[in-house]
């Protein structure tokens, strides 16, 4: 499983080379979409490591870091790409049982997958 | 008493009781029945054969809304084009789920493939998400208040029932995922 992941901030000019999308006229093709997880508490903690481990192959710190980051901030980037691309992630996420939206990124938001060291770390209550 | 799951030689492997097996398959059957799609007259057979349901609305039960979410946030109408293009194939997905694992409580000794232990982790999951909205658990606190019922001598009422049958789901949910990221471990 691949999934696209976002320009970093100030990189979107530099983006136009993908000419795949050009035909949804409906979403700009370098306007991605993101998929936003949910903090619910019943899903167990272990358990969305797993999903985001097994489902889009991250590693195990990278699935933790972005677990913790929607038990502490109540929600989490975990994948942006097209919109087809994450409205995919996002019924692979409810066939889970994950609490998963998609939206449109606003640019330059926080929580972009594959930024290490966020915002936020080591605040907030444990549960 | 149930034992947690292990992974080993022989893959992820449990036990359970005869009557924790069929506590599992009644619950199991339960959330199957609430997922079941309405079978209505009428419908396109083609759109039905593509997994296209135009009638669909969003659930007016909690349990089933929390089992099949709304995808946009605050936008009723595009998560209801939404789920008319994936609800049905998404309810599909969760009965496979369950119905598999219901399979796997004809043994004693339940031994899980990769694909299997899947399987049951997506259906204890769906099981503890619909329990949960029944016990009313909305936040952290509720879950914490759930989780300190451990005693079955002082299940009197049926909250207090249900509450101990959340925890044992929980329970062997957790044993089970922690055997699967075991196996995930060892696979890379």
């Amino acid at each position: 499983m691949t999934i696209s992941v976002a320009p970093g901030p100030g990189t979107r000019e530099g983006t136009r080379t993908g000419t795949a999308e050009a035909t949804d006229s409906l979403t700009a093709p370098d306007i991605p979409w993101n998929l936003v997880i949910w903090n619910d508490p019943v899903n167990l903690m272990s358990y969305v490591s797993y999903v985001f481990q097994s489902y889009f192959g991250y590693s195990e710190t990278k699935a933790n870091k972005l677990m913790l980051e929607v038990h502490r901030k109540g929600r989490s980037i975990v994948a942006s790409g097209s919109k087809e691309q994450v409205e995919r992630h996002a019924v692979a996420m409810h066939g889970f049982g994950l609490w998963a939206t998609v939206e449109k990124a606003s640019g330059g938001n926080d929580g972009t997958p594959g930024k290490s060291g966020g915002p936020g770390q080591g605040k907030g209550k444990r549960g | 008493m149930a034992k947690a799951f292990k992974y080993g030689l022989k893959g992820i492997t449990g036990y359970l009781e005869p009557a924790e097996r069929d506590l599992l398959r009644s619950l199991i059957a339960d959330v199957i029945s609430m997922l079941q799609p309405q079978e209505r007259g009428g419908q396109d057979p083609l759109a039905e054969l593509i997994g296209l349901d135009m009638d669909v609305a969003e659930p007016s039960d909690r349990a089933v809304k929390r089992l099949l979410p709304n995808v946009v946030k605050d936008d009723a109408g595009a998560s209801l084009e939404f789920r008319q293009l994936t609800e049905r194939s998404l309810r599909e997905t969760k009965i496979g789920a369950l119905r598999a694992a219901a399979l796997d409580l004809d043994k004693d000794e339940i031994v899980l493939t990769p694909e299997g232990a899947r399987h049951w982790s997506m259906a204890l999951n769906d099981v503890r998400l619909v329990l949960a909205e029944r016990l009313d658990i909305q936040d952290e606190e509720d879950a914490e208040h759930v989780h300190r019922m451990q005693d079955w001598s002082q299940a009197e009422d049926v909250e207090s029932y249900l509450a101990l049958v959340y925890n044992f789901a929980t329970w062997l949910q957790e044993s089970l995922v922690q055997a699967m990221l075991q196996s995930l471990e060892t696979r890379r």
